[in-house]
């Protein structure tokens, strides 16, 4: 149990937070005893499509019942009005109605978060102005993009006033520009508002928080800050750059002594997780002779967010074989 | 003295400003912040996405066919010579069946089971209920709020169809206003029928909203009910005879029920007199009259009019509904608390 004295100072707080899905032989836990600590700033919550992280938002928002533990939002019981009124919340691939304007949506919202109207009108516009919609203030939501559409429901789910701020996977669906524009809007509310995000775009998530928390199979992986997190890992990562990457990863991942073997969405290199690094180093000039490849370079960098995440991962399942 | 009772007075008076201050006012602004305004905003909501004039002309167009029939039918009565309350009458007599059957009845309650129906379930299914949830306002302001609304709506459709089809009645018959004026009572009696079946079906309604998955599947058995409140049960009533009364079949025909209330209001508020013109209509559609006539038994003198089935005391009919409806406002609001909220 943690002390009474540090969970005051968390934003969102869970003691064995469990979701059982159905009952008897067909139940599935969705959530599996998560101690969520998230304190203030930004704070990521990763895991694969699947791993639980939408169940979870939604009980904190009081969207779907907890089955067993329990979960505090500064202190509040998640689900009650009380904790409501403390979070503004971003479900994932938002639906709204379509017919309202966006100004009249955040009206709207910012009544039932307990505004006067002049006082929502008020805040509806400095939150369009802030999120560059306010000449898309009367349009219809429906004629947005889909990146308008992702920025007015933050819109929405700040205008309140709330202390923290859940967004589901907010990324998801946007192209680069509408993507690079939302991660950058919420970089800019942190000095007003926690927030925690999901996501399972991991590069985001390393560019926004300073905190994270991931999760597989509905269990917490690990939670730290980034910065330790990384140094907890010494890097066993090797970028290798050849002129025929593609042949040579096949082979790379033929190997025994290599754990994992893939090309970069990124970089289009080939990132290289050996079992027996020594091993990699020996055979690999012999590799690129017997396969008359060209060497542009190899090297070992710090790892990212993604690489760790890849190497938890397949410890984790090979753990499990 | 006079300063003793000018003193008591100023203490009252500070008294109760004082209690204004400490108690009165923080209570008004408790209950304005808390109670009704998140909730008025969802009724005011709701209002909007289910009334469009569009909706409620065709649905007055709709609502009119069957008494336009009934008021156009024939007959010998000159409504130059008679008095308005005679006329009224006449009129009420042509309109009094089609109106419970029809306008209140089959088309009503078909109504507003289609606009109640996706106010849940639809939200659920599309997604956006998950955003307002997640908002500081608790599900049973939701669900009030939006079972306010639909019970608004149907209160200005009813008020609507009522008037046009008293209106419709009079220009057709006669086209004088004075008989319009006096047929206020019997609009009265129907207009507060309708509340009470506005209150059931709104109940119906939003409980199937609550509990289904599709709103077409809870707009379907909501059709189904109205369809078979007021035309299964003729059938089966007719077609069983005596079977119907031996196995108290009654208890489950919501036809004679709602026909039950009907004439305990059109009765309780001498609406309209007793007559085999519009009774035999009531006799064979509900099962509130025999096909017997009403006979003074100490007198034997015909009293006009047809003889109660009596199977329920029209009160308890009354009461037993309103319970029924009542039960299942609480049971939606159960349902929707309970209900996981997910896309």
């Amino acid at each position: 149990m943690i002390k009474k004295e540090s969970k005051t100072n968390l934003e969102i707080w869970s003691d064995k937070l469990t979701k059982i899905y159905g009952k008897g032989n067909e139940a599935i836990e969705a959530v599996s005893k998560i101690d969520l600590r998230v304190k203030p700033g930004i704070h990521g919550f990763l895991g694969p499509n699947g791993a639980g992280k939408t169940t979870t938002i939604n009980m904190l928002v009081g969207a779907i019942s907890i089955t067993e533990g329990d979960a505090k939002i500064r202190e509040k019981k998640a689900g009650t009005v009380a904790a409501k009124q403390l979070i503004g919340f971003l479900p994932q691939d938002p639906v709204f109605y379509e017919d309202m304007t966006g100004e009249e949506y955040l009206i709207y919202m910012g009544q039932l978060g307990g505004l006067q109207k002049k006082e929502a009108r008020l805040k509806a516009q400095q939150l369009l102005d802030f999120f560059n919609l306010f000449e898309a203030r009367n349009r219809e939501i429906g004629t947005y993009s889909g990146g308008e559409k992702q920025k007015v429901g933050i819109a929405g789910s700040l205008i309140h006033d709330p202390k923290v701020l859940i967004l589901d996977e907010p990324t998801a669906n946007l192209d680069p520009i509408g993507r690079a524009d939302v991660v950058q809007k919420i970089k800019e509310l942190s000095d007003r508002v926690s927030v925690f995000v999901s996501s399972h775009i991991l590069s985001e998530i390393e560019q926004m928080c300073e905190d994270v928390t991931m999760i597989d199979n509905g269990k917490i992986v690990i939670s730290d800050s980034i910065s330790n997190i990384k140094k907890s890992f010494i890097s066993n990562l090797y970028i290798l750059d050849t002129n025929m990457n593609e042949k040579l990863v096949d082979k790379l991942k033929d190997k025994d002594f290599i754990s994992k073997a893939r090309i970069d969405d990124l970089d289009g290199k080939i990132h290289i997780i050996p079992k027996d690094a020594e091993k990699l180093r020996d055979i690999l000039p012999q590799m690129l002779l017997e396969n008359k490849a060209k060497l542009y370079s190899f090297h070992q960098p710090e790892l990212s967010l993604q690489d760790i995440f890849m190497e938890i991962m397949t410890k984790k399942r090979g753990n499990k074989k | 003295m006079k300063n003793n009772i000018v003193n008591t007075e100023g203490k009252i008076k500070s008294s109760f400003k004082k209690l204004n201050l400490k108690v009165i006012q923080p209570v008004k602004i408790w209950l304005s912040k808390n109670i009704f305004k998140r909730t008025a905003i969802i009724i005011k909501k709701t209002f909007q996405d289910i009334y469009s004039l569009k909706k409620i002309i065709i649905t007055l167009i709709v609502i009119l066919i069957l008494p336009l029939i009934y008021v156009l039918l024939p007959t010998t009565v000159d409504f130059g010579l008679i008095s308005p309350n005679h006329a009224a009458t006449i009129i009420s007599f042509a309109l009094i069946f089609p109106a419970f059957f029809w306008t209140l009845g089959l088309v009503y309650t078909i109504i507003i089971g289609t606009s109640g129906a996706p106010l849940i379930a639809e939200e659920v299914k599309s997604g956006t209920m998950l955003l307002l949830v997640s908002k500081p306002i608790s599900r049973i302001k939701i669900f009030i709020g939006k079972y306010i609304a639909v019970y608004l709506y149907g209160m200005l459709l009813s008020f609507f169809s009522i008037f046009v089809i008293g209106w419709v009645g009079v220009f057709v018959k006669s086209g004088n206003i004075d008989h319009f004026i006096s047929l206020i009572p019997f609009l009265t009696a129907l207009y507060i029928y309708s509340l009470f079946i506005l209150f059931l079906f709104t109940s119906i309604t939003m409980a199937f909203s609550s509990i289904f998955k599709k709103a077409r599947s809870a707009s379907i058995l909501i059709i189904f009910i109205a369809i078979f409140s007021y035309i299964a049960f003729l059938l089966i009533r007719s077609l069983t005879g005596q079977f119907y009364v031996t196995f108290q079949l009654y208890h489950f025909d919501l036809g004679y029920h709602l026909g039950n209330v009907f004439i305990f209001f059109i009765e309780t508020l001498d609406a309209v007199p007793p007559s085999l013109s519009w009774q035999t209509a009531f006799a064979m559609l509900t099962g509130v009259y025999t096909y017997e006539n009403l006979v003074d038994p100490d007198q034997n003198i015909n009293l006009g009019g047809l003889e109660k089935t009596n199977y329920y005391f029209p009160v308890f009919s009354l009461i037993i509904w309103i319970l029924i409806a009542a039960l299942l406002l609480v049971f939606g609001i159960l349902r929707l608390n309970k209900r996981e909220i997910s896309v």
